[in-house]
């Protein structure tokens, strides 16, 4: 069997740059908050459906769309860290994971209220658009997705790195006691940590919805690789969530050459053990180790 | 001689019986009392993941009760009247569990006289197993898989003829595509299917007929996907590295959606392209346009077949809930006439009697496939499906089998 092995890279690295988006929300609230977000899953599923509510009902234009949707979820999502998820911050963590997951439920309870189990898509003038590089076609969609994946990326190091909130947010991930004592309003940090952790769950559900039909259910798995992405990434650098996305998705494309196509999901979990088996740390503890050694320059 | 008191009254009351006996003989049995209702009783998927198609069944079912009811019911002899029915019917939110405590309560609290089953072959797997234990008969037009059927139940009986034979009727059509000069022979098929034992059953139907037929058929791939697909590029780079001259497939309609379009995006063509039942649905055709032109399906039932009842059937569906009919009501429909016929048949409300009328159930003018529903030893249908292609335009044909095709099927696949 002749497999197009160019093609195949190409898919993957593409595809990355959305499993990237999805994962970047994940590892924000995990790193100043130390909670894992079970709700991350609903918010895409919402993401998706706000997606399609603006598009379809709205008329505005797809690559757009986040435009609207990224604020909106931000403002929610520091409503939801102000009047719930604070709550039990400081609780056991299972508090907080018990208290996601319900959340998570009622959304996806909400969203069958109000949107029925029907699958929904999402068509966009450029939906089904390719163009060929070297004999690969490449979507536009897919593109574009990937751009913004790339977009996402860059932002957040520039906002963390360049602005006082985003330095307050690094120091509050790092040390948040510490932070209080050199004023930094670490309640309100979290809060607004929260909001961009929400709006970018909420820009890869959109995201998502413009590659892949959604449904009330949609984002349980995504959550899952999400997790592997994290993991693999070294759970608080967003560039090591950018390079746990790439390698996830290369993994499991390369792994059609060896293992069924049904075992991609089994590929995503058996990294997920080995990473917290063997490098806890991750791509980024695994480059820290290196350094010192004078592997990496 | 002197005769008791006693004896004398005993000699009184003989000679009374004797008096009225013949009187009493002439006014025959004495039917039992008949129960006000026929109590049935289902739990469907009204929310959650199936909710859509839990929904059409409500409405099938619900037509099927009224009409019975609005003739005066089932006609009962052991009570020797109508009887109207009465349904009593629970939400399962989409959940394995739930339908069988549901069931549970439907048998022991409810003591309702029979079931009608529920929607998708995960939760009809899980509750069937509570009729059966309880010995109620049980029919249901939702459940297609062969693993359904393969548990030796006596009280099971499903109104959907098998996967596999969704798989054979697919591959019969190409065998007369390529007896009709349409398609080459032998023709080399990539197969996939989604990994449950629907996908599974699928798949090994198309090997079995190209096992039958090996100069008709060859398989160069054949692979599971996992459901809910994420990224269908490796699946389909293993397809197009295969050079199949077919691409069958079998998928939900998420997945269907996913795989078509990328499958569109890397510009795959197939002389034929099928994604078993699906290919037809509205949501579907809108997300890929003209891309879902040209793919074939099988199915259970379409509101096109051109017979008397299937047109009845969609013009009274539409009237009542003014949406066009699809095979989910239909279906469902026709699996609460089955059981009202199956109680008539056996003349009494007792169950193993019913059952028992249900294993024999010839019922003709019905609006399924070929008109005819009975059961085989294992309690499925194995009536024929339906085959259309989506044509240009939102347009669809009937195109096998021969006897209620509306037009001839687009073989090969024009080139876009």
């Amino acid at each position: 069997m002749n497999i197009d092995l160019p093609a195949l890279i190409v898919g993957a690295v593409l595809l990355a740059g959305l499993y990237a988006t999805m994962s970047y929300g994940l590892a924000l609230i995990y790193g100043v908050m130390k909670i894992v977000n079970l709700a991350h899953a609903g918010v895409m599923m919402w993401g998706a459906y706000a997606a399609f509510l603006v598009i379809t009902r709205l008329g505005v234009n797809p690559f757009l769309a986040p435009v609207i949707i990224v604020p909106l979820f931000f403002g929610l999502g520091m409503l939801m860290q102000r009047f719930i998820v604070r709550r039990v911050m400081y609780a056991p963590p299972i508090s907080s994971l018990l208290l996601l997951f319900g959340i998570w439920l009622i959304m996806q309870n909400v969203a069958y209220l109000l949107f029925s189990g029907d699958t929904r898509t999402i068509t966009t003038p450029y939906t089904l658009t390719t163009f060929k590089v070297a004999g690969i076609s490449i979507s536009v969609n897919r593109l574009v997705v990937f751009a913004v994946g790339i977009l996402a990326l860059v932002g957040l190091q520039r906002f963390l790195g360049h602005t006082y909130v985003g330095k307050a947010i690094r120091a509050t991930a790092q040390d948040g006691a510490a932070s209080q004592l050199v004023g930094i309003n670490t309640d309100r940090i979290m809060e607004f940590a929260f909001g961009i952790g929400t709006a970018l769950a909420g820009l890869a559900g959109t995201l998502m919805a413009l590659i892949f039909a959604f449904d009330p259910d949609f984002g349980r798995s995504h959550l899952l690789k999400g997790f592997c992405i994290v993991v693999l990434g070294g759970l608080e650098s967003f560039v090591g969530v950018a390079l746990g996305a790439l390698v996830l998705a290369l993994a499991e494309a390369l792994s059609i050459l060896v293992v069924m196509p049904a075992l991609q999901d089994f590929i995503s979990f058996a990294i997920l053990v080995i990473v917290l088996v063997i490098m806890p740390g991750g791509i980024m503890g695994l480059i820290a180790m290196l350094k010192p050694k004078g592997v990496i320059r | 001689m002197s005769i008791s008191r006693s004896v004398f009254r005993m000699m009184v009351g003989l000679a009374l019986v004797g008096l009225f006996a013949p009187l009493l003989a002439a006014c025959g049995p004495v039917a039992p009392a008949a129960p006000a209702e026929i109590v049935l009783g289902t739990a469907l998927p009204l929310t959650g993941g199936q909710a859509r198609e839990g929904g059409y069944f409500k409405k099938g079912y619900e037509l099927a009760i009224k009409e019975i009811n609005d003739a005066g019911g089932v006609m009962v002899k052991e009570y020797n009247k109508k009887i109207p029915i009465k349904l009593i019917l629970y939400d399962d939110k989409s959940d394995n569990t739930t339908s069988v405590q549901l069931y549970e309560k439907l048998v022991n609290e409810d003591k309702v006289h029979a079931l009608l089953g529920g929607y998708g072959t995960p939760l009809i797997s899980a509750h069937t197993v509570v009729p059966e234990k309880y010995q109620v008969p049980y029919v249901n037009g939702g459940g297609a898989t062969g693993e359904i059927y393969a548990r030796n139940m006596k009280y099971i009986f499903g109104m959907l003829a098998s996967i596999e034979k969704l798989a054979h009727t697919l591959m019969d059509w190409m065998a007369a595509q390529q007896d009709a000069g349409k398609l080459k022979k032998p023709v080399k098929i990539a197969v996939v299917g989604e990994n449950t034992s629907h996908g599974k059953e699928f798949r090994k139907g198309v090997q079995d007929k190209t096992k039958a037929a090996p100069d008709r058929f060859q398989v160069v791939i054949d692979e599971p996907f996992e459901l809910n697909l994420k990224d269908a590029d490796p699946l389909l780079q293993k397809v197009k590295g295969a050079n199949a001259d077919v691409f069958l497939a079998d998928a939900r309609i998420a997945d269907y959606t996913t795989i078509h379009r990328r499958y569109t995006e890397l510009g795959l063509s197939h002389l034929i392209v099928s994604y078993g039942p699906r290919g037809t649905e509205k949501a579907a055709r809108d997300a890929l346009g003209a891309a879902a032109d040209y793919i074939v399906s099988c199915n259970w039932w379409s509101a096109d077949i051109p017979t008397q009842e299937a047109k009845a059937f969609a013009e009274k569906y539409q009237k009542a809930y003014n949406e066009p009919a699809e095979w989910f009501p239909a279906l469902a429909y026709e699996t609460a006439r089955v059981m009202a016929k199956a109680i008539e048949t056996a003349g009494t409300l007792d169950k193993v009697k019913v059952r028992d009328a249900l294993a024999k159930t010839d019922m003709k003018n019905s609006l399924v496939v070929g008109g005819r529903v009975w059961f085989e030893a294992n309690g499925q249908i194995n009536n024929d499906y339906v085959m259309m292609q989506n044509l240009p335009g939102g347009k669809l044909g009937l195109i096998y089998p021969k006897n209620v095709a509306t037009t001839d099927a687009v073989v090969p696949i024009p080139k876009k």
